[in-house]
């Protein structure tokens, strides 16, 4: 049609309102349309039109959509409030179709990623009916108006097909798998007469829960071997310091004893002084990863909350997109203008007017990603309050990037050996004598000088003391969801898009627990019937290997109707292992799940009668729920009514007042912790 | 027959997973024994079972095991 506008599509309503008043100078008007906002304004004589998604509005589903089906292998893609009932979505897309019908020309303005171009791509198929090819695609990494402007003055044909592509192919091979495997375990779940419970398998979702699982039976199965350690404490003239024997695992108390008396009241002599300085380079620029691994050492932050309030901080335009792979920061975006920027932050003001003093050039790190550099302040100042970890998040962002153009910082490291007979022990110290970057990474820099006392080669100390300290080998930690997503980026598996949402997973399917991820029973279960009836399902080759297919077909390549086919095979070679031993699958998922249930209604010890278990119980006559005691038979009484709404949760720790058991009560805006003991002395206090 | 620790498929006297943690407890008495010099194998038991680094189903066997002594 001519003389209608341009239609821009974003990914979140944010952004559309960012885009248009980029666009517009601030000159636009929002309307309501079908419930959402749109908005319209005018650029050189064009009239625009910006409309929003709010993630996927279109989603992959079989055309039954019956969850006791299987095996499914037709699959379409449908809108939103069909496949999950959203109806928000169905407003949305219902928008976008009127507004398409008046429109001449269309935009993708959603992020430039693999999901943005997704979202972009089914919109402009389906709600605006075929536009998929002709509309042109805005390019841009941060929403601020120099970006924007650039990215609308210089729009491309058909950018992005090569992603949306990759997208839809993984959004349905991710389905085909997903749902075909969930589906046959779940139903033999069912066959061993469980009543109809979810039990997820997804094609990164199962490796993931092998790692862990692999993981915590090292972890029940570690033996801790003693072994010991020995330091002396060595002193002249008033002058004392403590140095380590320089083996630094003795294997016998015999072995530790005799060092001691050996050398405890003898002379030692330092046999050899070294000192030298070495330069320590600032670290990379932020990609998404490690940006959530940091944040989760700093602040403890979830990699999920860091995305979430990283995102949000693009939307503000303070940072740039975050969902990248890249450590790189290109010239490209202009280094001096963003530092000027910061500059008029008060908190940055002195380092920004430092760098700015020469020619500012980044430190790059290894990894790239075509679509956008690594994640780097925008230079605008926050025109809301941030809240603190919006500010958290924010700083840590600022200050790595102000520290990618710092100097290297020289570490002056000295190592001293002292021999005692034939004993010897290692004084090691450290300090730093040039800070460099450090200044501008501020406390996230976490370096830390050890004193290393005057000690010359030659020097004679008198052996005061020598401690012996008895130690066990440690067993292997736990994933954390900072390490998992780590090694899940180390072994190839999801993208960095996918992995915080497939941890979240495991924790919300109940695989996983605390904040260490603790394997649960049906995690257990899971990962061990699947290792030994269908070992391929949790096996990372096979899923690395269709990654790097999916990472040829987002690349511009093609093969991804092969890669769906591929894929189907495999399921068929799966869902056939799952069949011939489904009795014996669904016997264990049942009892892992009946043990699961069962331990999700027990809140703590019965302080009470103190060998029972308090659990949540359903009246048969009120339908209510209540707390009551595992030993009601055998006479404990002990029992207390509960809220009848929210989703309640055993807190790890019992109440300091009465011993009873605390819950974490969700529902509300937050979830809140309350003592089950109506009578409990906590609830009067203050 | 199943496991009388934790209820799986016994492959010996105990699921596959118990059966790996008596063996580690085997193989690791003859090294505490030389990194004390002695110990009794009641006492290295109850030091096992005491020690917050040892896995979840060490310990729960180490406890069958002094039990059945």
């Amino acid at each position: 049609m001519n003389g209608g506008y341009t239609l821009v599509i974003c990914e979140k309503p944010d952004a559309a309102r960012r885009v248009s008043e980029a666009l517009s100078g601030g000159e636009f008007r929002s309307e309501q349309m079908e419930g959402t906002t749109v908005f319209r304004f005018n650029r050189m004589g064009e009239e625009f039109v910006a409309c929003a998604a709010q993630g996927h509005l279109y989603g992959v589903s079989d055309p039954a959509r019956e969850r006791t089906v299987y095996p499914i292998f037709d699959v379409e893609w449908y809108s939103s409030d069909l496949v999950e009932d959203n109806t928000n979505a169905a407003r949305r897309i219902l928008a976008i179709r009127k507004l398409a019908s008046g429109a001449s020309k269309f935009v993708n303005a959603c992020d430039f990623d693999v999901e943005g171009e997704t979202i972009g791509y089914n919109l402009l198929r389906y709600a605006c009916v075929g536009k998929e090819k002709s509309a042109l695609r805005a390019t841009f990494s941060t929403l601020t108006q120099e970006d924007l402007v650039r990215a609308f003055d210089d729009l491309k044909p058909q950018a992005g097909l090569g992603l949306a592509r990759a997208g839809r192919t993984r959004h349905a091979i991710d389905f085909v798998w997903g749902v075909n495997l969930s589906r046959a375990l779940s139903q033999s779940a069912l066959g061993s007469g469980h009543r109809y419970r979810t039990v997820s398998i997804g094609r990164v979702q199962g490796p993931t829960l092998a790692f862990l699982v692999d993981r915590e039976r090292e972890i029940r199965m570690f033996i801790p071997i003693p072994y010991w350690k020995a330091s002396g404490t060595f002193e002249k003239d008033g002058i004392g310091f403590t140095a380590g024997y320089t083996k630094d695992r003795i294997e016998t108390r015999h072995s530790a004893e005799k060092i001691k008396e050996e050398c405890l009241g003898r002379e030692a002599v330092t046999t050899s002084v070294n000192r030298n300085v070495v330069q320590v380079g600032p670290p990379a620029p932020f990609n998404i990863g490690d940006l959530q691994k940091e944040t989760y050492r700093t602040f403890g932050y979830t990699p999920t909350r860091t995305l979430q309030i990283a995102e949000k901080l693009y939307l503000g335009a303070l940072i740039s997109y975050p969902r990248t792979g890249s450590q790189r920061l290109p010239p490209s975006i202009n280094y001096g203008g963003i530092i000027r920027g910061l500059a008029r932050i008060p908190e940055y003001c002195a380092h920004a007017a430092e760098l700015l003093k020469g020619e500012p050039k980044p430190v790059q790190g290894t990894k790239s990603d075509a679509a956008h550099p690594a994640i780097h302040p925008t230079g605008e100042k926050p025109k809301r309050p941030l809240d603190a970890s919006e500010a958290g998040v924010f700083d840590l962002v600022v200050r790595r990037f102000l520290a990618a153009f710092g100097p290297s910082a020289r570490k002056e490291l000295a190592v001293a050996t002292l021999a005692v007979g034939e004993h010897e022990f290692r004084l090691a110290g450290g300090r730093t004598v040039f800070p460099g970057w450090m200044r501008y990474y501020g406390r996230y820099a976490g370096h830390r000088d050890v004193k290393f006392p005057s000690v010359s080669e030659g020097d004679r100390f008198r052996v005061a003391g020598v401690a012996l300290e008895e130690k066990f080998e440690q067993r292997p930690p736990r994933y954390n969801q900072s390490t998992l997503l780590e090694k899940m980026e180390r072994e190839g598996m999801g993208t960095k898009a996918t992995r915080a949402d497939i941890i979240a997973t495991l924790v919300g399917r109940g695989y996983a627990s605390g904040e260490n991820m603790e394997v649960t029973g049906l995690g257990l279960s899971v990962v061990e019937t699947m290792a030994e009836y269908a070992p391929s399902i949790i096996s990372t080759e096979l899923t690395r290997e269709i990654e790097g297919k999916l990472e040829v077909v987002e690349n511009g390549g093609e093969g991804g109707t092969e890669l769906l086919r591929e894929t189907v095979r495999s399921i068929v070679g799966q869902l056939a292992d799952l069949s011939a031993h489904e009795e014996a699958v669904g016997r264990e998922i049942d009892s892992a799940l009946t043990a699961s249930v069962a331990k999700s209604f027990v809140l703590g010890k019965c302080p009470v009668c103190k060998t029972g278990d308090l659990r949540i119980i359903r009246s048969k006559t009120t339908k209510k729920r209540f707390v009551g005691c595992s030993n009601y038979s055998r006479g404990c009484r002990a029992s207390a009514p509960l809220l009848q709404k929210g989703t309640l949760r055993a807190a790890p720790k019992p109440c300091e007042y009465c011993s009873w058991p605390v819950v974490y009560v969700a529902g509300g805006r937050r979830p809140w912790r309350l003592c089950v003991n109506p009578n409990c002395p906590g609830r009067r206090k203050p | 027959m199943k496991c009388p620790i934790c209820g799986r498929e016994a492959v010996t006297d105990f699921c596959h997973y118990h059966t790996e943690a008596k063996e580690n407890v085997l193989a690791a008495y003859p090294l505490w024994v030389k990194a004390y010099g002695n110990m009794e194998w009641k006492d290295f038991l109850d030091n096992v079972k005491r020690n917050p680094q040892t896995g979840q189903w060490v310990k729960e066997i180490a406890e069958i095991l002094k039990e059945s002594d």
